[in-house]
């Protein structure tokens, strides 16, 4: 039984980190109609960039990380004002707009292997030591893991609802059109959320960073990822998103305990499957927020 | 006395298909003018190419003396133009309040939030009753008064409604234009307003123009109007 607790413990650790993986990618989806291939090499962007500022050149931790997040908005802007915009205008702009995020994926790996190499990278754990619960240990950094995905996922929450720019976003969401003829600058709205979005995909990539590793083609296994998680959930919808992410993490640690990793990949295809086949638009489709 | 809306020789259309070949009208301050035409001919056109959704492709629209041609959508209602779109485009996954708080998006009217939320309820007391409610859960009826009220919201000094009636019962039709009435009557709202049914038309416009192959045909005061002509010229 303890077994069962350590693993649903995991499960939810994990699955918190997924979530914060897929919000980046449902929000730019729900918004723009653009599917980030990139996604999962833009967060590693952000590890390797953490990994680099904090311990090559010797800052420390947290500046390492700030400085990470930081040049993930800038990135994102520009990823839509001088990558997707000139795209949305034509008539074959989604498979323009896949072949660009694509192309993106394939810049940034080879990029990031002509600077850092091969070899495996991982960040640093935040905290040490650990404390026992009735099941067993509970480290320290597991559980700040989940602390930090939480409080990004209600302060996500906040904006989308409570602000004026969360409510731009949403209804940018739901008619383009409409958004244009109350006066929302859309292209303005387009590019803050790629922003916003990219700076939710580089805290992924630091938290993903300091469970498991980085190495530069690892992005592609974070994007499919994110990709099944949030087509589960309803693309473009964050409850949606969340809802999946803890559900595949759950299912993920439950199949190694009794079943061993080698069936992860297979597990998750098959309740993939089986939820599109009783509900092709996701477990919360057709929602933003 | 310099019209509010001056449109010159717009030319516009889709892709490779022309449909405003050169279209003059004029709207003054405070006036109800009417645009018909049979459906095909560019009245809808035209409203999107003034509104910016789909800007004209040549010839010059000037509002308040000043020329908003090619300007983007966003700047345009922020002139004080508000499009009322036939299609609506109503953010229908949103609550009726949260398409009104979006109808004031600009900073103008950010300003005069409480004032304008007050002035729409009390033009349509239905919204009020169903504030919390989805737009994609109202009837016809209800989410044309949404579309109006949420372009009401952004404090425009006109507004240009595309078939507000479309789909309605003659009851709903009747109440929508009344509505229209009283907006014109009590706020001084400039309207141009596009119809296929020309009885309502003529009742609420004081001027009507006829859009015919993306040419206005003729221009008639709404008293005088030669209906015949304007029936001949939808067939």
């Amino acid at each position: 039984m303890n077994e069962f607790f350590a693993a649903l413990w995991s499960g939810l650790m994990i699955g918190s980190l997924y979530a914060i993986m897929a919000i980046g990618l449902t929000v730019i989806y729900g918004v723009s109609r653009v599917f980030n291939f990139a996604h999962g090499h833009v967060a590693l962007i952000a590890g390797y960039l953490a990994w680099l500022v904090a311990f090559e050149l010797g800052a420390s931790y947290i500046p390492g990380i700030l400085v990470a997040l930081a040049v993930m908005v800038p990135l994102g802007w520009a990823t839509y004002q001088w990558g997707v915009r000139p795209l949305m205008r034509r008539k074959e702009a989604d498979f323009a707009t896949l072949l660009l995020t694509l192309g993106l994926a394939i810049i940034v790996q080879f990029a990031l292997l002509e600077i850092f190499g091969p070899r495996v990278k991982a960040l640093p754990e935040f905290f040490s030591g650990s404390v026992n619960l009735w099941f067993g240990p509970i480290s320290y950094h597991e559980l700040s893991l989940v602390v930090i995905s939480v409080a990004i996922m209600a302060g996500i929450w906040a904006f989308m609802t409570r602000t004026s720019l969360g409510r731009a976003m949403r209804g940018v969401a739901s008619s383009v059109h409409g958004a244009r003829i109350v006066g929302i600058d859309t292209n303005r709205v387009y590019g803050l959320t790629f922003a916003l979005a990219f700076v939710l995909t580089g805290v992924s990539g630091v938290l993903l960073g300091t469970h498991s590793y980085m190495t530069p083609a690892i992005g592609w296994d974070w994007m499919i990822k994110g990709f099944i998680i949030v087509v589960f959930g309803g693309l473009g919808s964050i409850p949606g998103a969340i809802l999946a992410a803890f559900t595949l993490g759950v299912i993920e640690t439950m199949v190694t305990l009794y079943a061993g990793s080698l069936w992860i990949w297979p597990a998750w295809l098959a309740v993939f499957v089986l939820v599109l086949t009783l509900r092709p638009q996701g477990i919360l489709g057709g929602r933003t927020a | 006395m310099s019209a509010l809306l001056e449109v010159r020789g717009v030319v516009g259309g889709y892709e490779d298909i022309g449909v405003l070949h050169g279209v003059d009208l004029e709207v003054h301050e405070g006036e109800v003018v009417g645009l018909l035409g049979p459906n095909g001919h560019g009245k809808s056109t035209l409203l999107k190419a003034i509104s910016g959704i789909h800007p004209a492709t040549g010839g010059e629209i000037r509002f308040q003396g000043e020329d908003i041609t090619g300007l983007p959508a966003h700047e345009i209602v922020e002139r004080g133009i508000a499009y009322i779109a036939e299609e609506r485009f109503l953010f229908a996954d949103m609550p009726v309040l949260e398409n009104l708080q979006l109808g004031a998006w600009i900073p103008r009217a950010r300003a005069r939030y409480r004032e304008n939320l007050e002035m729409v309820y009390e033009l349509f007391p239905r919204l009020r009753e169903r504030e919390r409610q989805h737009c994609s859960t109202l009837s016809g009826g209800e989410a044309q008064m949404v579309a109006i009220a949420r372009g009401l919201m952004s404090g425009a000094r006109m507004l240009l409604i595309d078939e507000p009636s479309i789909g309605l019962s003659p009851g709903l039709k009747k109440g929508v234009y009344e509505s229209i009435e009283r907006i014109n009557r009590e706020t001084g709202i400039t309207v141009l307003l596009v119809e296929q049914e020309i009885d309502y038309a003529l009742r609420l416009a004081k001027r009507i123009y006829l859009l015919k192959r993306g040419r206005i045909e003729f221009e008639q005061p709404a008293a005088e109007a030669d209906v015949g002509a304007i029936h001949e010229a939808y067939f």
